[in-house]
């Protein structure tokens, strides 16, 4: 049980790390790279950068209401 | 009972100073973001394509350090194991001496 808990936060703690570096390349050092080099080529174009974020907050939304929803639903049939 | 009292009303002015602290520095930052964010609107130094990016920049990267100390959270999640031994053996004595005084502790 400890180790799956160590496995699941060091996964965590690898992906929020991933997507931090990707994310940091993409915005912040892409801009000033010339447009036809090759590394162009392992980058979605820009738009996508505000377009994957904002759709994954929403959908992460969603799935938070979703939860605290359900959660609510059953304690409330629990006291009925 | 005085003593007591301004003993618990210092400390609590310390708690509420200490986080007043907290916010005070996430403001700071807060403003000095966003100033830097306008300076770079303004000026147009880079495209405005790319600079209106940087406040959902700020927001992975928020989301990211939160993924990340939970991470770290569940690495370096203390447990006691013999403490909880020694808890498990403190319950079974409270509920035997609880049954023997014919007290009700519930089943089990």
């Amino acid at each position: 049980m400890e180790l799956a808990d160590r496995a699941v936060g060091f996964l965590l703690s690898f992906i929020s790390l991933s997507i931090f570096t990707y994310y940091t390349f993409w915005v912040i050092i892409l801009p000033f790279v010339d447009s036809d080099h090759f590394i162009h080529q392992y980058f979605l174009p820009q738009e996508y950068a505000i377009l994957i974020p904002v759709f994954a907050g929403v959908v992460l939304l969603c799935f938070l209401c979703i939860f605290i929803g359900f959660v609510t639903l059953k304690s409330k049939k629990k006291k009925a | 009972m005085q003593l007591c009292l301004a003993h618990k009303w210092i400390a609590e002015q310390f708690i509420i100073a200490n986080s007043m602290k907290h916010v005070v520095k996430i403001l700071t930052l807060v403003v000095a973001i966003t100033a830097f964010w306008i300076g770079l609107l303004q000026t147009s130094v880079v495209p405005c394509s790319h600079t209106w990016l940087l406040p959902i920049y700020f927001i992975v990267s928020l989301g990211c350090y939160g993924l990340l100390m939970v991470g770290i959270g569940l690495i370096c999640f203390p447990t006691c194991p013999q403490e909880a031994l020694l808890l498990q053996q403190d319950i079974k004595e409270a509920k035997e001496y609880l049954k023997r005084n014919k007290i009700d502790v519930g089943s089990d």
